[in-house]
């Protein structure tokens, strides 16, 4: 897979930026899981980092915490080095907040003391951190939970209180390693929003682990797609979904259908392109600077919202799901397979002679 | 139930028939004669000596091995697997053997002196007989506490700790300690209990110079004395002893039972919070490894020279080596001996997984509950205390057989093989079974077919630990041997009153290594199954190849 920054936006690195990861070369005693990755947060800015399990999303947030020695390369928070291949600061000396997958609550202390322990551990005295942290829990409307201990709260309420222990700490960069990935559906959103309410209010900046694409779209400033041992992409929520610099990032960051066409490009981003034999199509048409030889057949990425009912092209349907607010058609073409949504009940049965089109379309570069 | 009868009917037989008869015999001398008996010279000495034993060596114990399992599960350590198996070494260890070679190592004319001119005197009395009931305690104190570790603090716990401000050593006194708390009673509860019964270690190490202990004393009024008052007087010893010890495992239990249930399931062991080698970590594992080195690798060399070594006093230098004491182990009256021992470890070991799988499947069932905990009570009952009312209670019939060393087993050995498959049959999913009938298996099919294969391991574990615990014990062999029902064990501990270095020496390596007959092939089944059931996780590089790599 080529890595293509040229595609993305990849801002220059600032001396007030939160977190600057060089050069990082990251993972465990015998086998590096990221290599080479280089990283900025900026203040105030929320870096998604989006990519399969196993693709070094915690080992990265654990190397930027402290839990994991670099092998090669820097970490700099607000300028200041805190790690390098020989060594670094512990994870308590770095101003950073961590909320946890599996919510790490301590079963022990009650919810008041968990969100007072960051406090503590600077200095306050127990009754003030104590009403500290009485403050953050109102503020995530869980003052009436402070009794209570972990084993009394729901998953939801559990990290409510993780991110109020985290928030308790004032720090200037808060990891989220999946936060969500043991909560349940409806709760997630619900999760996302606090997340998102908090970080505007305290201007804080964020590295947020996630391998669910919509959720690094919603939250995300910019996203980071990781995978095969190194950064992927990196650019804004828009320009990792509608301009994925491979395949297998666009099936990362969202519904993705391929199709074979040969793409004659033309003026003003329009380009013709010829499916199969009989069906031509002249649309806007998204496209990387490498190109295959001209009249080859190219891959090219249809996204679900690029498509339409009604139009031009036609196919059979392989299959007709209704989803609720849509329905989702898969139109045969070819070898391939395209997802049309439509609003809507379904009007139409397997096998039907489906008519749709396409409003635009991105070539997947080699 | 026919099974539930069962095991009611073998506990009475075996556990409670014995102590019945054990405080009828001291009931009939009344209080005036326990008060006659608790006051012979000596009796209030050894008393004392035991109990003060017992809450030293539980004092030093417990913080140390919770703090080796500490350093050695949460830090990153060089060569971490290595020593972490190098900790339960004395669990492999016989008691009596682990005394003897540290005798041979560090006392007069033994292999320090020989190599350095160096010895420690005071090895043979009672500091000597505390360190080696502590090096012994340690390793049972790090399994508890390991998995405490894994089941109470996680290392995520410890690591939002210090990504909330704390200190390593804040961490480890606000979060983690508190949540061993448990374990470490638990822990200190178990140890005061082995120490309180420990025979062969005191009597090796401290009968000699005149350090008595309880039990040591009971061995000399029955295995030397004739006299009725000897009888007695170790009768009524050996009912203080269950006394005492039910008197610190009794409320132990009800106020730590309730928090030692888990809650969740054990977690693999996991990796150490901080991944970061040292200088201050290289320099533990160096003092964990010079920990090993003193305590096991040193008296186990000495023990292997005195094995070998032609007379006493002479060095173990090459020229002075003889293999004829080895020799000797192997055959004669030895011989006999060793067979005996292996008899009776294999049948009890065959019976007793039997008879635990029978409990543990009963306990899935209420009343089976209350079987299930009668067993486990059997663990703390003191062997030497089972030793004496068994004698008392089938003595006239049984009396100088094996049968009734066999009994001894099969009684205090239940727990040892009703907990490991207990806890395997607690751990397996019952999804599977489910998915079972639902494919169509009636009950005994479904068990026969998914729960058998993955309680395997645990079968021959459980197959295993009671094996070499009964292949090693000398508190109850040396109690209710007969001339024609001699064990390996009470070979052993005869040659040493008779001051045969050599032979001894022999006989304990022997002992020692021979666990290693049953032990290498039945480990290497258990790893085959083991393999077998677990299927390589598949990692998200691998995936991202099958998506197709653009």
């Amino acid at each position: 897979m080529p890595a293509d920054h040229r595609l993305t936006d990849l801002r220059p690195g600032v001396s007030t930026d939160v977190l600057t990861c060089t050069a990082l070369t990251v993972g465990y005693h015998d086998a590096p899981v990221l290599t080479g990755l280089d990283l900025a947060v900026g203040s105030g800015e929320v870096v998604a980092l989006l990519g399969p399990s196993g693709s070094g999303k915690s080992t990265l947030l654990h190397a930027v915490a402290g839990f994991l020695p670099l092998h090669a390369g820097e970490i700099r928070l607000a300028g200041r080095t805190v790690a390098t291949g020989g060594g670094g600061l512990p994870p308590e000396a770095r101003d950073i907040g961590m909320v946890f997958q599996n919510f790490a609550l301590w079963p022990h202390l009650s919810v008041v003391d968990t969100v007072a322990y960051p406090r503590r551990r600077r200095g306050v005295p127990a009754r003030r951190a104590r009403t500290e942290a009485m403050e953050v829990l109102a503020r995530l409307d869980i003052a009436h939970l402070a009794d209570r201990r972990p084993a009394q709260l729901s998953g939801g309420e559990q990290q409510r209180v993780g991110l109020a222990r985290a928030l308790a700490r004032e720090a200037a960069l808060y990891l989220f390693d999946e936060p969500t990935a043991h909560l349940d559906t409806h709760l997630r959103a619900a999760f996302q929003l606090e997340v998102t309410s908090r970080q505007r209010a305290s201007g804080a900046a964020a590295l947020y682990a996630t391998h669910d694409a919509a959720e690094a779209l919603g939250l995300a400033d910019r996203v980071a797609v990781v995978g095969d041992g190194r950064l992927v992409q990196l650019g804004t929520p828009a320009e990792v979904y509608a301009r994925p610099v491979s395949l297998w990032s666009a099936r990362l960051t969202g519904p993705a259908s391929v199709l074979s066409a040969v793409v004659t490009p033309g003026s003003d981003g329009t380009a013709g392109l010829r499916i199969g034999e009989s069906q031509i199509l002249r649309t806007a048409v998204g496209m990387a600077g490498s190109r295959g030889p001209a009249g080859a057949p190219q891959r090219v990425l249809l996204r679900p919202d690029w498509t339409s009912a009604g139009g031009p092209l036609s196919g059979r349907l392989a299959a007709v799901t209704f989803r609720g607010p849509h329905t989702d058609h898969l139109v045969e073409v070819g070898e391939d397979r395209v997802l049309v949504r439509r609003p809507g009940p379904p009007q139409h049965g397997v096998g039907d002679d489906f008519a749709w089109s396409i409003d635009r379309a991105w070539v997947l570069p080699l | 139930m026919v099974a539930a009868g069962l095991v009611l009917l073998l506990l009475v037989v075996l556990v409670v028939v014995p102590l019945v008869r054990l405080v009828q015999v001291v009931a009939e001398g009344g209080w005036t004669g326990i008060g006659s008996t608790l006051q012979a010279p000596g009796v209030g000495r050894s008393i004392v000596n035991t109990l003060v034993l017992s809450i030293v060596v539980t004092m030093v114990a417990v913080p140390l091995g919770a703090a080796m399992t500490l350093a050695l599960r949460r830090s990153d350590l060089p060569a971490r697997g290595a020593l972490r198996l190098g900790v339960l070494l004395p669990l492999l260890v016989p008691q009596f053997v682990l005394g003897y070679s540290w005798t041979q190592a560090y006392g007069r004319g033994g292999f320090t002196d020989d190599l350095l001119g160096v010895s420690w005197p005071l090895v043979l009395g009672p500091i000597g007989v505390a360190v080696v009931l502590v090096v012994n305690a340690v390793p049972v104190v790090a399994l508890l506490v390991a998995a405490g570790l894994s089941t109470r603090a996680e290392p995520d716990l410890e690591r939002a700790a210090r990504v909330a401000g704390a200190t390593s050593w804040t961490a480890l006194r606000t979060i983690t300690l508190p949540l061993l708390r448990p374990s470490l009673a638990a822990a200190a509860v178990l140890t005061f209990v082995v120490t309180l019964e420990s025979f062969a270690i005191p009597q090796v190490m401290g009968a000699a110079s005149g350090f008595t202990t309880i039990t040591t004393r009971i061995y000399r009024n029955l295995a030397q004395g004739s006299d009725p008052r000897s009888f007695v007087e170790a009768v009524t010893l050996a009912l203080l002893l269950v006394v005492l010890a039910a008197a610190v495992v009794g409320p132990a239990d009800a106020v730590l039972g309730p928090r030692l249930r888990t809650e969740r399931a054990a977690q693999p062991p996991g990796a150490p919070v901080i991944t970061a080698r040292t200088t201050a970590s290289r320099a533990l594992a160096g003092v964990i490894a010079g920990y090993l080195a003193l305590t096991v690798v040193v008296p186990s060399l000495s023990l292997l020279a005195a094995a070998v070594t032609r007379g006493i006093g002479l060095p173990p230098t090459p020229d002075n080596w003889t293999l004829s004491y080895l020799r000797e182990a192997l055959t004669g009256p030895t011989w006999t001996a060793l067979s005996h021992s292996l008899q009776l470890a294999a049948v009890g070991a065959s019976v007793l997984v039997l008879l635990g799988a029978l409990v543990a499947a009963l306990e899935r069932g209420r009343r089976g509950r209350l079987l299930g905990a009668a067993v486990t009570l059997t663990l703390v009952l003191p062997g030497t205390t089972l030793a004496v009312g068994l004698l008392i209670a089938y003595g006239e019939w049984l009396g100088g057989t094996l049968s009734i060393i066999l009994l001894a087993y099969l009684a205090k050995l239940w727990a040892f093989a009703h907990r490991p498959i207990a806890g395997a049959l607690d751990r397996l999913p019952p999804a599977e079974t489910q998915a079972a009938r639902a494919s169509g298996a009636g009950l005994l099919t479904a068990i026969r077919t998914v729960v058998t294969r993955p309680l395997a391991p645990a079968l021959i574990g459980a197959w295993l630990l009671v094996f070499v615990t009964a292949l090693h014990e000398i508190t109850m062999s040396s109690l209710l041997y007969g001339p024609r029902s001699v064990t390996l064990a009470v070979v052993v501990l005869n040659n040493q009153e008779l001051g045969q270095v050599g032979s001894t020496a022999a006989i304990s390596v022997l002992l020692t290594l021979l666990l290693l007959v049953p032990a290498v092939p039945l480990l290497m089944i258990i790893r085959r199954l083991q393999r077998a059931r677990s299927e390589p996780a598949v990692d998200g590089r691998r995936v991202s190849e099958v998506a197709g790599a653009g």
